[in-house]
């Protein structure tokens, strides 16, 4: 067990070094990290001239959505295009013969391979989440100037025991909505979309015959995930009405493609509503679980493909 | 050496191929149901969260256009919708308020849990376009110009309310239709209402409780047993520290239930401050 | 073949291509009635890549595997390392399944391309081949260093693979094919490409493993490389192995003897050793006298090596 799980880190840490040297992703990257800074610029074209009460709340809205969105999606393609190239690339350069021949075992090759992305993803969302937290930062002070500014216009102001308990209450509300712990919990949530993703691609991959095809598909079924409790709702409450193929087609989408759409909670976190912690870990616990499916059925088809 | 397709299954052994199908089909198949439920309770607990927003719908997809409804297919419903409010913005520039409007509904549609939307779209409605079409030259006689202001109070009110209805713990939706009640519609018997109702919620300003009590004071509804009620109501719901704080202060409070029991002369035995 | 991790299915045997017991043998590598079949799905046809091989390698030996390109030499190695499933038929690695881990311990491969990552140097590829085959720690620091002195790569093993020559590749696979210290080698063409210096230093090494006692097993196009080094040999055609047999018995042409004399000889001297042969009853007609030749390649050696040892004698070129 202990010599598997070795081996499955040799491969890893091997995956998480060619990509690092990789230059394609250190582009991406720099891209992804322009993003999220880039959205305090919008935040502020969204609100041009904005003088009601709830101002602050609308650009750390925006920022927060644009950070996490940008995190969201870089991260995607990050996942995707790391994952598509794995098994294509060992299996056209023949690598994966040299690495055969000794005594791995493929189910820890390709667990190996998968934990190497995974790693690698980690790193690029822990990146990016510290440029997410400096321009959350950035954006409070900026919060704070506006503030201060806005009160000294009344001179004096200090003297005021109301002004100054309406100044706190500004102030206060804004390090609250920057400072929520709550978007720890979003990017975690985040993050294990995207390592579903990465199980998605490398179950498409493992019989794919080019990284083409497991891209498209990944995508697809990416998208058709944020259907699925639609399908699911329907194919459970549509019993004898419908016709044998379009509850064929709804009953295969509701058994087999993962519910991406419940991960929109996030979009809750960031507009600043409670999402417990209980909540959060049920859904962690079932991309987990799905995880686990997804790597179990890749290891059995790539066990048996013929290479 | 190449021999007819007719061999073609001798290729891979029989038992190969079938092991791999069964364990393929029989994870699948275990995990199947399982996913299923889970699904649904997830999905349960995020009802009682009260976390959906629409779904997509034609009609939704037509006004967002393709791009934006991928947007939307692949989770990223929150910056799709922070783009249309870009829409909003510049509408709002152009003073073209029937697409302002619009945008509005669509924002909210889209994120309805998102209060900023609800807040700010029903202050640009009520504030920006009733003041803007108060002042329109445009209009042939000034019956038109309040009438049409008024029609902007509404929406911007309705957009309030139904905020409220999706974020009832939002206080800012409270104080801006108070506000709304109070400064345009100058009905101050509802502004105290919400008033009193937006000061309950958490991260309501401290300064915001005495409101309700100062809608009915001689500026404005001008009833002094109600403004009586309010302090009193008031100051009944404050811990035994916080009156203590506000005495320590000079807060106005007391000061106002004194004037209030003097004037209505309230008997002593039901004074807050007898003495 | 197990999976070390499974929540619902915790360990389950996926495959067992026959029992995976060891079997008691005295071979290093066998193969009973081994196919292999691929379908041909675009032309209706099935390729018969291998068909029904039956072979036996005794530890120890040198085991050449010739034929032209497509006639199954590849197939067999891949099919001995448990790379892919035979149609039909049986292969076993030191009595054991060629798939299981216990049989790819003692085995090492060096592949006809250089299947590695250019991205590594050669260090950190020796490194990262050793730790796959559970060498690790000091252990894993010392054969590193024994390897880069045997096969020669002091100046390259700080540079990334995608720089070296492919005689440094072969070099290197030749390192990590060893790396584990296996008992048997398979090599893949291991001197194609390489320049005739380093072909003979490959060779040289596969008489130093056999002295250690290892098995090799190798496929070359280089006859004359597979003449010097194999015990025995076997030419495949067209997925059939068609002859097999030790070189000495298969080469040794019958009905003749040659004899080596170290002298040129003049006319007369070789007419007065005609007559005395013929006396033995020989026909003289059939007696040829000729000189033996160099081969082109002791040739190029001798040559390269001098000049090598002159310039090490006279640095300065004087």
């Amino acid at each position: 067990m202990i010599s598997s799980l070795h081996r499955i880190i040799t491969i890893a840490r091997n995956t998480l070094t060619e990509s690092v040297r990789k230059k394609v992703l250190n582009v991406l990257l720099i891209f992804a990290l322009v993003l999220v800074g880039s959205s305090v610029g919008f935040s502020q074209l969204a609100t041009p001239g904005l003088d009601s009460s709830g101002l602050f709340d609308a650009q750390i809205k925006f920022v927060k959505d644009f950070g996490c969105g940008a995190i969201g999606l870089f991260g995607f393609f990050i996942a995707l295009l790391s994952t598509a190239e794995l098994i294509p690339q060992e299996l056209h350069n023949r690598t994966i013969y040299t690495i055969l021949a000794k005594p791995v075992r493929r189910s820890e090759f390709l667990l190996g391979k998968f934990l190497g992305v995974v790693l690698l993803l980690a790193l690029c969302v822990a990146l990016m989440s510290l440029a997410f937290a400096a321009t959350l930062y950035w954006q409070e002070l900026q919060g704070l100037k506006t503030t201060d500014a806005a009160y000294a216009q009344s001179s004096n102001w200090q003297a005021n025991s109301v002004l100054v308990s309406a100044y706190n209450h500004d102030v206060q509300q804004i390090v609250q909505q920057v400072r929520d712990p709550q978007l720890i919990e979003a990017i975690i949530l985040i993050f294990a979309k995207l390592v579903m993703t990465i199980g998605i691609a490398l179950l498409i991959s493992t019989f794919a015959t080019s990284s083409i095809f497991t891209i498209v598909t990944t995508f697809m079924i990416y998208l058709i995930g944020h259907m699925e409790s639609t399908a699911r709702e329907f194919w459970l409450a549509s019993g004898a009405n419908s016709s044998i193929w379009q509850s064929s087609l709804v009953g295969f989408i509701s058994l087999l493609i993962p519910d991406m759409n419940s991960f929109t909670i996030v979009d809750e976190i960031l507009a600043g509503n409670k999402v417990p912690w209980s909540h959060a870990l049920n859904l962690i616990g079932y991309a987990d679980v799905y995880l686990i499916v997804l790597l179990a059925v890749s290891v059995v088809i790539f066990d048996y493909r013929e290479i | 050496m190449e021999i007819p397709a007719s061999q073609m299954s001798t290729c891979l052994p029989l038992s190969w191929r079938l092991r791999r199908a069964t364990l393929v089909a029989l994870l699948l198949g275990l995990w199947a149901p399982c996913k299923i439920v889970w699904e649904q309770r997830i999905a349960q607990e995020q009802d009682f969260l009260r976390y959906h927003g629409v779904t997509m719908t034609r009609q939704l997809r037509d006004e967002l256009g393709q791009g934006l409804t991928i947007g939307v297919l692949s989770g990223m419903r929150s910056v799709v919708a922070d783009l249309v409010w870009l829409n909003v913005t510049t509408a709002w520039m152009n003073n073209d308020w029937w697409k302002m409007g619009s945008y509005i509904n669509l924002c909210t549609a889209l994120q309805p849990r998102a209060p900023v939307f609800w807040d700010m779209g029903g202050w640009e409605l009520a504030w920006n376009a009733s003041i803007s079409t108060l002042y329109d030259k445009t209009q042939p006689n000034e019956l038109r110009r309040i009438k049409a202001s008024r029609f902007w109070i509404d929406k911007g009110l309705e957009i309030y309310l139904r905020g409220i209805e999706n974020n009832p713990t939002y206080w800012r939706l409270w104080n801006d239709t108070a506000l709304l009640y109070d400064q345009r519609l100058k009905d101050y018997r509802t502004a105290a209402y919400y008033y009193r109702k937006a000061s309950e919620l958490p991260n309501a300003p401290v300064y915001l409780e005495r409101f309700s009590a100062l809608m009915y004071d001689q500026h404005h509804a001008n009833d002094d047993q109600a403004a009586y009620a309010e302090w009193k109501a008031l100051w009944e719901w404050l811990t035994p520290e916080e009156r203590q704080m506000k005495i320590h202060e000079g807060d106005r409070i007391e000061s106002e239930i004194r004037r209030l029991e003097q004037k209505l002369s309230v008997p002593k035995e039901k004074r807050v401050f007898p003495n | 073949m197990y999976f070390p991790i499974g929540k619902r299915v915790a360990i389950v045997k996926i495959r067992t291509m026959e029992s995976s017991a060891p079997v008691a043998t005295p071979f290093a590598a066998e193969t009973v009635g081994l196919t292999k079949r691929y379908p041909l799905t675009w032309k209706r046809k099935v390729l018969v890549a291998l068909d029904h091989l039956d072979l036996q390698i005794r530890p120890g030996e040198v085991f050449g595997l010739l034929g032209p390109n497509g006639s199954g030499k590849s197939t067999t190695l891949k099919l001995l390392l448990g790379l892919i499933v035979p149609s039909e038929g049986e292969a076993r690695v030191f009595g054991l399944p060629p798939d299981s881990l216990d049989a790819r311990r003692r085995v090492g491969f060096l592949p006809e391309n250089p299947y590695f990552y250019g991205f590594l140097n050669g260090d950190e590829t020796l490194r990262f081949y050793g730790k796959l085959c559970g060498v690790t720690g000091p252990k894993l620091d010392r054969r590193i260093e024994e390897l880069i002195e045997l096969v020669g790569l002091q100046n390259g093993r700080e540079r990334p693979l995608r720089s070296y020559s492919k005689g440094m590749l072969q070099r290197i696979g030749l390192a990590q094919a060893l790396i584990h210290d296996p008992d048997l080698l398979f090599l893949d063409e291991p001197t194609a490409g390489v320049d005739p210096l380093g072909s003979a230093q490959i060779r040289d090494l596969i008489m130093r493993l056999k002295k250690m006692g290892k098995t090799v097993i190798f496929s070359s196009h280089l006859l004359e490389q597979v003449q010097e080094v194999a015990d025995r040999v076997a030419i495949f055609s067209l997925g059939k192995k068609v002859l097999e047999g030790s070189l000495e018995s298969l080469l040794a042409e019958s009905q003749s003897t040659q004899i080596n004399i170290p002298a040129e000889l003049s006319a007369e001297q070789q007419q007065r050793l005609r007559a005395a042969i013929s006396q033995t009853g020989i026909d003289d007609q059939k007696i040829r006298f000729t000189r033996p030749h160099l081969s082109l390649e002791q040739l190029y050696l001798r040559t390269v090596q001098a000049q090598a040892d002159l310039s090490s004698k006279n640095p300065s070129g004087k």
